[in-house]
């Protein structure tokens, strides 16, 4: 049952990611023109998940509203797959400062992000 | 209905069966399972973003279902990051850094393999066509 409730709430959170992805292609060249082309979106994306799982995690909230909220919406708007095509495909471009930038970023960020999240949410 | 409608449901309907793959992987092997699938799913995204690149605008809304809808929400980030914290937490450090650095190492290697082959099948398949 759990499997589908996650199913569901990774369909809402896939969604999410699929338009801020799309807005941000939009509205944040500038910004990405100015730090080494990082793909931005992702990176935001996955790191605001992190947080929010984190925080769900440390409130320990009941089993139904994690397997939605936390395994579902945050499990399906975050990605390891994007922010790895991502990592290659900076790789590719010979664009080494902005992939070894993109990787402290995203792996350093979510591991420090998960764990505010977790006091954060021990605190409710 | 509109391509962009389109492309929305199908993200959605593609991302509900990845999410349940990826909840069923979790709930029966817990952090092994979701290692393998961000693993995988870091190969066949890269696969199918290099294979499609030279045709994505033909069925866009069935490459945006595949690639951001299944294989995204397949794949997560913020799991990978709450289970070495559960790790961490549980004092399995040798654990949790295995876990942390063979899916950062693996993760990368795996897409580049996925990119490599898929735009080799694609040179393969476009060059019959032509």
């Amino acid at each position: 049952m759990n499997i589908i409730i996650a199913g569901l709430g990774a369909s809402l959170g896939a969604i999410l990611r699929y338009f801020i992805t799309n807005y941000g292609k939009k509205h944040w060249e500038e910004l990405k023109k100015h730090y080494l082309n990082l793909p931005f979106p992702t990176l935001f994306i996955n790191l605001t998940g992190t947080l929010i799982l984190g925080i769900l995690f440390g409130m320990k909230v009941n089993p139904f509203f994690y397997a939605l909220v936390g395994t579902g919406v945050m499990g399906g708007y975050t990605t390891f797959s994007t922010l790895n095509t991502e990592l290659v495909a900076l790789y590719h471009s010979k664009n080494y400062s902005g992939l070894v930038l993109y990787a402290l970023a995203s792996y350093v960020g979510g591991l420090i992000l998960v764990y505010v999240g977790y006091y954060l949410g021990r605190l409710f | 209905m509109s391509d962009k409608v389109k492309n929305y449901l199908s993200v959605a309907g593609f991302a509900f069966f990845g999410g349940m793959a990826r909840a069923y992987l979790n709930t029966n092997f817990h952090f092994y399972g979701t290692f393998w699938g961000n693993i995988i799913g870091c190969f066949l995204l890269a696969f199918f973003t290099y294979f499609f690149f030279e045709f994505k605008d033909f069925y866009e809304w069935l490459n945006v279902g595949i690639c951001t809808g299944f294989v995204g929400a397949f794949t997560t980030f913020s799991t990978f990051n709450l289970e070495v914290l559960k790790n961490f937490d549980a004092h399995l450090n040798d654990i949790a850094l295995i876990y942390l650095f063979s899916s950062i190492i693996f993760g990368f290697v795996f897409a580049y393999i996925g990119a490599h082959m898929g735009e080799t099948l694609s040179k393969i398949v476009t060059g019959r066509v032509k």
